[in-house]
């Protein structure tokens, strides 16, 4: 009761002070001393838009690091609606594994040199595939916290410059390397190993995850960004090449190049940048044990049902609320076992949820990944999670190509995950404020 | 006076205070190692035989081609190569090494009687065989380096006795393994004290792609077509993951019963990395 309290005053004094800077733009001293006081009174005092969002097409990319991200941040830059320049931006988090050890240490600093973005704190963020869904958070948090009014979060990952040999050496690094991949996993193994439990514990099938492979690949079909645009048949996809029995390739996502920008801006100034920003309305975040012998189920992923339940309650909102979800599906079997744990489906039912048709875009109560996630759009490891916020800001602004728009959207949700769920980032984003 | 059997992979004859030990494998006439052995791990099959046979060895004498490291973490049996403080005269034991894939356990005043081959050789496909050889000496080499994802020595030590023995922590009566550092409280958990039973059960189960095997496994996954790798639950709590011996042709069903071996896993800048593999339990 205190605590509410307390909040509810807080926020009246900080709209007071934010009122005060909005208009005579003048960060004085007092107020940042006023804000540190009230920051632990108050946990959500700033609230959090996207107001620029861009990324590079996905796929195999002629382009090296600096091109792909220049590209990306130049797209971002240009989808913001007014009065932007990158001098304005105040700090920046970029995602990234930094695959084939091309640009391991300061990846940061070398992109953002590019991209106008000279002098500000920079740093790479590294959380295996989920890497830009965390600078994402982080760039959140930042604004959030009062420290920064404008922050660029983005991902970027270079894959297919690596000889085929090389490659071998860096797919599956962030796996747990001391036991599962001395007993012969990569990623497609482990996730093989999920599928395979999920259909002796639950009333699911191979014939599941081709429903989501061929939906999948019917979203990014009209995607221009996807690095794969071709649809895909139940027969084909049924019986595609074993990758890693149960899982064919039609199960997995491509190793793509891309990378991805987001321009994230404190409330007080969005109106300088758009009359339609798209709201940030809360983050969540997780983790779990890395090995899956580890954890206590392999069946479901406890870093997204915490990572999603914090999201939910912090925004208000649950899953039934969600009109859109770019979901991670690295395989096939990550989105059925990510419909269960993000509450689209009970647990074990994510079998029925394919196979009845959900997820179909304009088809159901919630689109699962329109811009044809993972499978189709691509895996730019590190560009991924702020690829997934592009995809729902757009969408959310009804700014995709029409043949794809989600109709009516109102909330959005992405779902970024590192490795088999050792770490997981859940965003949600509204057209309208939380306020 | 003594008795054939199969025994983790290898045939095995058993006599009072001695033991035969060899490879199943048969190529050109002679006795071979298969896909995943060596004197290494068929020394630590065999002494792990004595000692459930009641004896107590405490060190012994190996050949300098078996990696004592390996024997020690394995078997908890100490050797002069292990450990240079060892007193000749503590050593009642000694493993002999034969000409073929073949070795003798023996107390060190036993007179080594004849022991009569077992018959239930295999002969290996040569082709096979002759291809598994030169991968693992390209494998072995001291060029054969990382690009990538690595587990360094340190970090190999680091769990090797868990990793060869099923050494697990046990802590208030629940086995952890493999091995943690601290708990949720921030307190140092036990080094490893108690085996785990050495038999598990089938949770679940893939064979990956030679395209999709980890860069370790580069040289030999096209040759086997594949990795088949078993999830597996001990009946005391913990989980693992384990390649299967000899990568056998074994069509896993969820609920199978399997036990462990000591096998080679992969080898790297020349030191090769020892681990337990799965044996599906014979029916």
């Amino acid at each position: 009761m205190g605590s509410a309290l307390s909040q509810h005053i807080s926020r009246g004094v900080e709209r007071v002070l934010r009122l005060y800077g909005w208009f005579t733009r003048i960060k004085c001293l007092e107020y940042d001393r006023l804000a540190q006081v009230l920051v632990p009174l108050g946990s959500d005092m700033v609230d959090v838009a996207v107001i620029g969002a861009g990324q590079t097409k996905y796929g195999n990319h002629q382009l090296g690091l600096k091109g792909m991200w220049a590209e990306a941040a130049e797209n971002a830059f240009s989808s913001v609606d007014k009065n932007f320049d990158p001098h304005q931006v105040d700090e920046a988090f970029i995602g990234s594994v930094a695959f084939g050890g091309a640009q391991l240490g300061n990846t940061a600093a070398l992109l953002t040199e590019h991209s106008g973005l000279d002098g500000i704190p920079v740093r790479r963020v590294e959380n295996a595939c989920a890497s830009s869904g965390f600078a994402l958070r982080d760039a959140w948090m930042a604004i959030k916290s009062g420290q920064a009014d404008i922050v660029v979060a983005g991902g970027i990952e270079k894959m297919n410059d690596l000889s085929a040999e090389r490659k071998r050496f860096w797919l599956g690094v962030s796996g747990d390397t001391e036991w599962e991949r001395l007993a012969g996993l990569t990623f497609p193994g482990t996730y093989a190993l999920m599928a395979r439990r999920h259909f002796h514990e639950h009333e699911s099938s191979h014939d599941d995850l081709v429903h989501i492979s061929v939906k999948n690949h019917m979203h990014g079909f009209d995607n221009e960004q996807a690095h794969l645009r071709k649809q895909v048949s139940f027969d084909k996809a049924e019986n595609g090449f074993m990758v890693a029995d149960p899982l064919t390739l039609y199960d997995c996502c491509p190793t793509s190049d891309g990378a991805s920008c987001v321009i994230l801006a404190a409330d007080h100034v969005v109106r300088q940048f758009t009359d339609d920003p798209v709201w940030v309305r809360s983050s969540g975040a997780a983790s779990d044990r890395l090995a899956l012998h580890d954890r206590p189920s392999i069946t479901q992923l406890l870093a997204t049902q915490k990572a999603s339940q914090s999201a939910y309650s912090a925004a208000g909102l649950t899953a039934n609320d969600v009109d859109l979800a770019e979901v991670h599906d690295c395989f096939t079997i990550a989105e059925l076992m990510a419909t269960e744990d993000l509450g689209f489906s009970e647990h074990g039912q994510g079998g029925i949820f394919a196979r009845e048709g959900n997820g179909i875009r304009n088809e159901g109560s919630v689109c699962i990944n329109p811009s044809g996630g993972l499978k189709s759009k691509g895996h730019p490891l590190g560009a991924t999670g702020t690829g997934q916020a592009v995809e729902v800001f757009k969408q959310l602004r009804g700014s995709v190509e029409n043949t794809r728009q989600v109709r009516d959207a109102e909330i959005g949700l992405t779902h970024n995950v590192g490795g088999s769920g050792a770490t997981c980032a859940v965003h949600i984003f509204g057209r309208d404020r939380n306020v | 006076m003594s008795e054939n059997q199969h025994w983790k992979g290898y045939l095995v004859v058993e006599a009072e205070d001695s033991l035969y030990i060899q490879s199943p494998y048969v190529h050109e006439e002679k006795i071979v190692y298969g896909p995943d052995s060596d004197s290494t791990t068929m020394a630590v099959a065999a002494i792990q035989l004595m000692q459930i046979n009641g004896h107590q060895i405490n060190a012994i004498h190996l050949p300098e081609s078996i990696d004592a490291s390996t024997v020690y973490l394995a078997t908890g049996v100490d050797s002069p190569f292990h450990n240079d403080e060892l007193e000749f005269d503590e050593i009642k034991w000694d493993v002999l090494a034969g000409d073929e894939a073949t070795l003798v356990v023996a107390k060190v005043d036993t007179e080594i009687c004849d022991f009569d081959a077992p018959q239930d050789v295999e002969i290996i496909d040569a082709e096979f065989h002759n291809d598994m050889g030169e991968a693992w000496c390209l494998e072995q080499s001291t060029s054969n380096v990382s690009q990538g994802a690595y587990v360094s020595q340190s970090q190999y030590l680091e769990g090797a006795r868990a990793r060869l023995s099923l050494a697990s922590q046990n802590v208030d009566g629940n086995l952890i393994w493999p091995p943690r550092q601290l708990d949720s409280l921030g307190r140092r958990l036990p080094s490893e004290s108690e085996l785990l039973i050495g038999k598990a059960k089938v949770e679940s189960w893939t064979k990956l792609s030679a395209a999709g095997a980890p860069s370790e496994f580069s040289l030999r996954a096209p040759i086997l077509g594949g990795l088949q790798t078993l999830l597996v639950s001990f009946e005391q709590g913990p989980r693992g993951v384990f390649l299967v011996t000899d990568d056998v042709d074994y069509s896993p069903v969820i609920g199978d019963i399997v036990h462990f071996a000591v096998r080679k896993i992969y080898a790297q800048e020349g030191i090769i990395r020892y681990g337990l593999k799965a044996i599906p339990v014979r029916q």
